[in-house]
């Protein structure tokens, strides 16, 4: 589904991450796990068109979209969310989610779907997205993402800033999401939690792709257990 | 008393509707437009002329707001591209560069070959009695007029999915790309109704009192007053800062002098801007 080939990007003409390759397939939950600074947000607003890539190539459904700006790959199926949400802080829950729907109406369903999922939105729906906590921003920026019907839900560090029971039903709704058949890929620094719902993950270091398998394997290698999951 | 703050109400609406075609340009895009002005004249310009030219006066008034509203896309296409590629405060500076430029070479033209124009459109009728103060029948049809143009405004940027999307740009950019917007699409439709809005504020005005072809610098500067005192980048600020505005210049020009009201205006902006610095609803920190 998505595909992204030997991409370097950075800012001010220095690359940040290096000749990155990686393959998200249908169905899949993929992870990239990297600490602070490996260059994980980077490497995905290149590949979502919100960074130009000074390398490589991204196609997303077959289609070749190097280079093509996020408001474009949106409307091709590709949502992103990024880990400091870019909500509408003075419009209301319910504006938030119709313009994840843009330029079409909500669809009724989709929005049902969507405040299925989280519950605080639909009773927080009159709100203004600014005066939320952070939990509650992370979902109206999940759920605005989903409103425009993606086939792919990019994002970046879901739970940044949050407290770690808010971050543990973060991750039970994207599990669920995942459930419905939902493709998914996801950078996190909370790899125990990331690992437990994804399919595959690669491991990002230094700008450069250091370690790939599946969730079980990374979960069970001895590298990432000392890096990222604590374990001595 | 009355009588100037009825006065001061209809000079309000205009101002609110002066102020609204540039605080939504620089809300969106960061982008101070100093031909505003300028823009508003030639709407005004082309109104006269093409009455001169035998046309009934509504046609010919639409037709300037035609004018107005491509003379905003022109900038669009022209001059505001090498804006566009820069941001933050170079943005901002290089776009008042440019269009003061703009707005000196327009004015230039205007008063070489227009010297004596000026568009005074007499809309007769006996005068109507309003809370017992005779009202000539330009102001209150100039009234109208704004107000609907105002109400239409609200309509668009409170209900509709386009209005909607202006205010998301306004509000976080880089949050409307996300939801697929596309912010120059948004800018190009937004300096086309800054344009439109430039003209209805000349031909409006023209009901009440002649607008010459050297009106485009007070005008752009009357502008920037109301939009600094409502709070850059808000509308709803921009319109309350105009009937604000226009009631302390009507009652400050019957009580104390003509001469003094755009000193008072001034006064009225510093005053503002002293005890609430992001204007009374200005969205910006």
């Amino acid at each position: 589904m998505l595909e992204v080939e030997g991409v370097s990007a950075g800012y001010q003409g220095s690359d940040v991450v290096r000749d990155v390759s990686f393959r998200v397939d249908e169905g899949e939950t993929v992870i990239i796990i990297g600490s602070n600074g490996a260059g994980k947000t980077t490497l995905f607003r290149a590949v979502c068109g919100l960074l130009p890539l000074s390398a490589g190539r991204v196609t997303f459904l077959g289609e070749d979209i190097t280079g093509m700006p996020v408001q474009r790959v949106v409307r091709r199926g590709l949502a992103f969310v990024p880990a400091e949400r870019h909500l509408f802080p003075h419009m209301t829950v319910e504006e938030n989610l119709a313009l994840g729907a843009y330029p079409d109406r909500p669809d009724p369903e989709i929005r049902n779907t969507v405040l299925e999922l989280f519950p605080r939105l639909a009773e927080r729906l009159r709100q203004l997205a600014g005066t939320m906590s952070g939990g509650e921003q992370q979902m109206l920026a999940v759920g605005r993402a989903l409103m425009s019907h993606p086939r792919l839900l990019v994002l970046d560090e879901p739970t940044t800033g949050l407290a770690p029971i808010v971050a543990r039903s973060a991750y039970t709704a994207l599990g669920r999401l995942r459930d419905r058949g939902l493709t998914i890929l996801v950078a996190e620094q909370q790899v125990p939690l990331a690992l437990a719902v994804s399919d595959r993950g690669y491991v990002l270091e230094n700008g450069a792709i250091g370690l790939t398998g599946t969730s079980p394997e990374l979960a069970s290698d001895p590298r990432v257990r000392s890096a990222y999951l604590g374990v001595i | 008393m009355t009588a100037s703050i009825l006065d001061g109400i209809v000079l309000g609406l205009q101002f609110g509707v002066l102020a609204a075609g540039l605080t939504l340009v620089y809300g969106l895009g960061g982008v101070l437009n100093l031909a505003y002005g300028q823009i508003a004249v030639v709407s005004g310009l082309v109104t006269l002329l093409t009455m001169e030219a035998g046309l009934p006066a509504v046609p010919a008034a639409l037709l300037g707001l035609v004018t107005g509203g491509v003379l905003g896309l022109v900038l669009d296409m022209t001059i505001l591209q090498p804006v566009y590629r820069r941001s933050g405060e170079a943005r901002v500076l290089l776009s008042l560069l440019l269009t003061l430029g703009a707005a000196f070479v327009i004015d230039g033209y205007l008063n070489w070959r227009y010297p004596l124009k000026g568009l005074n459109l007499r809309i007769s009728g006996e005068p109507l009695v309003i809370f017992g103060v005779r009202m000539r029948m330009g102001s209150v049809v100039a009234s109208i007029i704004t107000l609907v143009v105002i109400g239409v405004l609200y309509w668009l940027f409170r209900y509709t999915r386009l209005g909607r999307a202006v205010r998301s740009v306004i509000q976080d950019e880089e949050g409307s790309r996300l939801v697929g917007i596309d912010p120059q699409v948004m800018m190009r439709l937004i300096l086309v109704l800054s344009g439109v809005l430039a003209g209805v504020v000349a031909i409006t005005r023209s009901m009440v009192a002649p607008v010459n072809v050297r009106a485009g610098f007070s005008l752009t500067v009357l502008g920037l007053i109301v939009t600094v005192v409502g709070g850059l980048g808000s509308i709803s600020g921009a319109f309350l800062a105009g009937l604000v505005l226009g009631i302390i210049n009507s009652v400050a020009s019957s009580y104390i002098g003509t001469f003094l009201s755009l000193i008072i205006l001034l006064v009225a902006a510093a005053v503002t801007i002293v005890i609430r610095p992001a204007g009374l609803l200005g969205v910006r920190e």
